[in-house]
């Protein structure tokens, strides 16, 4: 029986309604209660902002393509090394550090929950070992079915029942969490070459368009009623004017899901520029929020970049190799099997360069123009945009005016002309930042129900504790403190245990990987599809039965049941 | 000032000592100069008889002199950026990491990585090189960015690789792959190598030896005379790597 009582906290919780009020926190065996036994092991949080765990609903640090960045930047382990220390393993690395290195950082920052943005089935069962080197935070897996043949095959069938059972099917066998989509059908067709360049191009071989599959699965995903919906990274990434297909993609989202989204666009950011060359790129910010604003069945990240040295990694193969033929540096392209492709190319965003200046500005603006904190979250598509050791500044520079024309001045003088941010007033406030890094995520995700991003009575007793006092600080003025004060907590608290305090990891941890398994009537079974398994075992590398993850790659599996609707 | 360092004798002498705190700002602010034998932490005293003469009031007026057992002692001088390092004997690896500034003059002969991604100053080799002379860490994509390196005697595989500023003289042999992914500066090598500047995109590599080997991908442009140890010689003169972009100078001897 562990009790922890936190005393003295001011608790901002979105999805309980509280908007800061100084209170106390019971915990018991892990789970927030009414109240704590005279026994209890008292924290005093004198006043300090005290918040869910964060949650991180876009990330990349576990699974093959991360390790792969890890083993093609030696250079980037002489960064961020850290000795052993009490508890602490070794550390090294600064866009892809070890997994430990991902694990402490995130909890010193007052993360709990993090969502891999892109597994590849067919090697799930390396991403899962990894989640398990990640100790501090429990891990959920988006699973991409952006190239899978079979899901295609059923597009052109016309047949959603199909898709859902091969999404259902997949999602139980490799334990993932939901269904992502990166560049939908392009990167299948790079595996011959070529791409898509708009959401009505026919992909090669299979005679399907990215608007098809997008829109078949996200029925097919509201058919399994996951908790999740469908995760896109629209086509067309990085390509000045690509504003078009995400307006367009935006357009044709249907409002099916009154609990959540019905779909997720990650990293917008790299999806909202105007111009038609590198030359004339543009900040299409304000159209892509307007878009978001009017339509609730949207939610999107901001895919936020920092200046600096970092890592490009995705499953978008073509878009990588288009970066190389920009940067002419060490590249990585690999493609799986049936399913999907990924790409790896180490960058540097730089203050001398006017796109990157505009990249910068742009992932701010979607998150100061989209009116609904909630349809926003932030993120920088870790490593992507930058390493998530950037948080505490986006954060500051959201809530502070003077932080971001400070640093205007450093920027490229021609940036103003080209985008809207230096006439942005708004700074955001406490509130709204606990929903854009908590809160939002446990919604969209649809994890609120296993006690997740809240503090109710009966949630999981994930809480960090920020040495803030909000009542005392003007962020707007004092975006210094604010960004040291987000950058390491007072006490993160896990599962009724203090797992970091002052930016020191104080457990060794244990962590639980989430996933869903859609309940499918037999006739929907694909493990007795005879021709499904008849593909299988003619196309795959390997058998069918050696496919799925077996359980002791997840020693604390949590699975979600869904019941499926049809 | 001048600092003399001269090994004690050890009882496992071939244990190596991470020396990265030995350069010159260092003895001018710092009483309290550990180092690293093994994985044991230690007192320069208890490694080095050390002797101080003089005063100094800027690095610049310090000099280092290493003397005895110096082949196991590695990362002297790194990020040095004034004085004068000079060492009596051999000298470990990774000598001069860094540096941006100040001259490390080497008696004997250096072992791997000397003057790894080097940004300035002068690092003198009057023995022979090992691997990675005057090269960038695994991984990074610039090398040594400028300063001078000078070996008199031979140098080892992958010299100057990913060389983006500077000059990497070598008076006698390189091994293979000298000038690797070089993107500007100068090589120039006095005796043969094998296989020079693979995949260039800038900079001049000379050599006045036999080119072992060479690569496919460099278009030949005409002859020059160009001048070595005064003596005036005839040179090919070669555009490449054309598999990347091309826009390098390579020039090798006429035989």
């Amino acid at each position: 029986m562990a009790e922890l009582l936190v005393k003295n906290a001011f608790v901002i919780d979105p999805l309980s309604g509280i908007r800061g009020e100084i209170m106390d926190i019971a915990i018991r065996d892990g789970k927030i209660v009414e109240d704590a036994g005279a026994n209890a092991e008292v924290i005093d949080a004198q006043g300090c902002l005290t918040l869910p765990g964060g949650i991180d609903s876009h990330t990349h640090v576990c699974g093959t393509k991360v390790n792969f960045g890890r083993y093609m930047s030696p250079e980037d382990m002489r960064a961020g090394r850290t000795q052993r220390k009490g508890v602490m393993h070794v550390t090294s690395g600064y866009s892809v550090p070890t997994t430990f290195g991902n694990s402490y950082r995130y909890s010193t920052m007052g993360y709990t929950t993090l969502l891999e943005g892109a597994m590849a089935p067919l090697e799930a069962r390396h991403t899962h070992e990894e989640f398990t080197a990640t100790p501090h935070q429990d891990m959920l897996a988006n699973t991409l079915f952006d190239g899978n043949w079979s899901i295609m095959e059923a597009v052109r069938d016309k047949d959603l029942k199909r898709a859902a059972a091969v999404v259902a099917w997949t999602l139980a066998a490799v334990k993932g969490f939901a269904i992502k989509l990166t560049n939908p059908g392009g990167t299948e067709a790079w595996g011959f070459g070529e791409d898509v360049h708009s959401i009505h191009d026919l992909v090669p071989h299979f005679g399907v368009t990215p608007a098809e599959i997008i829109e078949t699965m996200i029925r097919a995903n509201e058919i399994l009623n996951l908790p999740h919906s469908v995760h896109l990274h629209c086509n067309n990434l990085g390509v000045p004017g690509n504003f078009r297909t995400t307006l367009e993609t935006i357009d044709r989202v249907p409002d099916l899901n009154s609990r959540r989204q019905t779909l997720y666009l990650t990293h917008v950011q790299f999806h909202a520029y105007g111009g038609s060359t590198w030359k004339d790129i543009s900040s299409k910010s304000e159209d892509i929020a307007r878009a978001v604003n009017s339509r609730p069945q949207v939610a999107i990240d901001m895919g936020q970049v920092m200046f600096g040295r970092t890592t490009t990694m995705t499953a978008d193969g073509p878009m990588e190799f288009k970066l190389y033929m920009l940067h002419h540096n060490k590249w990585s392209n690999h493609d799986v099997e049936l399913e999907t492709g990924s790409g790896i190319i180490p960058v540097f965003y730089s203050r001398k360069s006017l796109v990157n200046c505009v990249m910068w500005a742009i992932g701010l603006e979607l998150a100061l123009l989209t009116r609904d904190p909630w349809q926003c979250m932030l993120s920088t598509d870790n490593p992507n945009g930058a390493p998530f050791v950037k948080y505490p500044e986006i954060i500051a520079l959201l809530m502070s005016r003077r932080f971001r024309d400070r640093e205007s001045e450093l920027l490229d003088p021609r940036t103003g002309h080209y985008v809207p941010l230096f006439a942005i007033e708004r700074e955001l406030d406490w509130y709204e930042i606990a929903v854009m890094t908590r809160a939002a995520q446990a919604k969209a995700l649809g994890i609120t129900g296993i006690g997740k991003g809240h503090l109710a009575p009966g949630a999981q007793a994930d809480i960090a504790i920020y040495p803030l006092k909000p009542g005392e600080l003007d962020p707007a003025a004092e975006y210094k403190q604010v960004m040291a004060g987000f950058g390491k907590t007072r006490f993160t608290i896990k599962r009724g245990r203090v797992v970091a305090r002052d930016g020191e990891v104080v457990v060794e941890g244990a962590n639980s990987t989430i996933w869903t398994k859609a309940n499918i009537p037999p006739e929907l079974d694909l493990s007795a599809d005879r021709e499904f398994v008849k593909k299988f075992e003619q196309y795959y590398t390997v058998r069918m039965s050696n496919y799925p993850v077996q359980d002791v790659y997840l020693p604390r599996g949590v699975c979600i049941g869904t019941e499926v609707s049809l | 000032m001048r600092v003399i360092l001269e090994t004690k004798p050890r009882r496992k002498p071939k244990i190596p000592i991470e020396a990265e705190a030995i350069t010159p700002q260092n003895f001018l602010i710092k009483n309290d100069i550990r180092v690293y034998e093994g994985n044991k932490e230690r007192k320069l005293d208890e490694i080095f008889y050390v002797t101080t003469e003089g005063p100094a009031v800027s690095a610049d007026q310090v000099e280092i002199v290493l003397s005895g057992e110096t082949g196991v002692i590695k990362r002297v001088g790194e990020y040095m950026n004034a004085g004068r390092i000079v060492i009596e004997g051999d000298i470990g690896m990774h000598c001069g990491n860094f540096m941006s500034a100040g001259e490390i003059i080497i008696r004997g002969n250096a072992d791997a990585w000397l003057g790894r991604e080097m940004r300035g100053g002068v690092i003198r080799c009057e023995g022979n090189a090992d691997h990675y002379c005057g090269a960038g860490y695994r991984g990074e994509k610039r090398g040594m960015r400028g300063g001078t390196i000078e070996v008199m005697g031979n140098a080892g595989d992958y010299t100057a690789e990913y060389l983006s500023g500077g000059e990497v003289r070598i008076m006698g042999d390189c091994g293979d792959l000298p000038g690797v992914e070089m993107r500007a500066g100068t090589l120039i090598i006095g005796g043969d190598c094998y296989r020079p500047c693979g995949n260039m995109t800038g900079g001049t590599c000379m050599v006045f030896g036999t080119a072992g080997a060479m690569l496919p991908t460099f278009i030949s442009t005409g002859a020059e005379v160009r001048e070595f140890c005064s003596k005036r010689m005839e040179m090919n003169v070669f555009r490449g790597d054309v598999a990347n972009r091309g826009k390098g100078t390579l020039l090798v001897r006429k035989q």
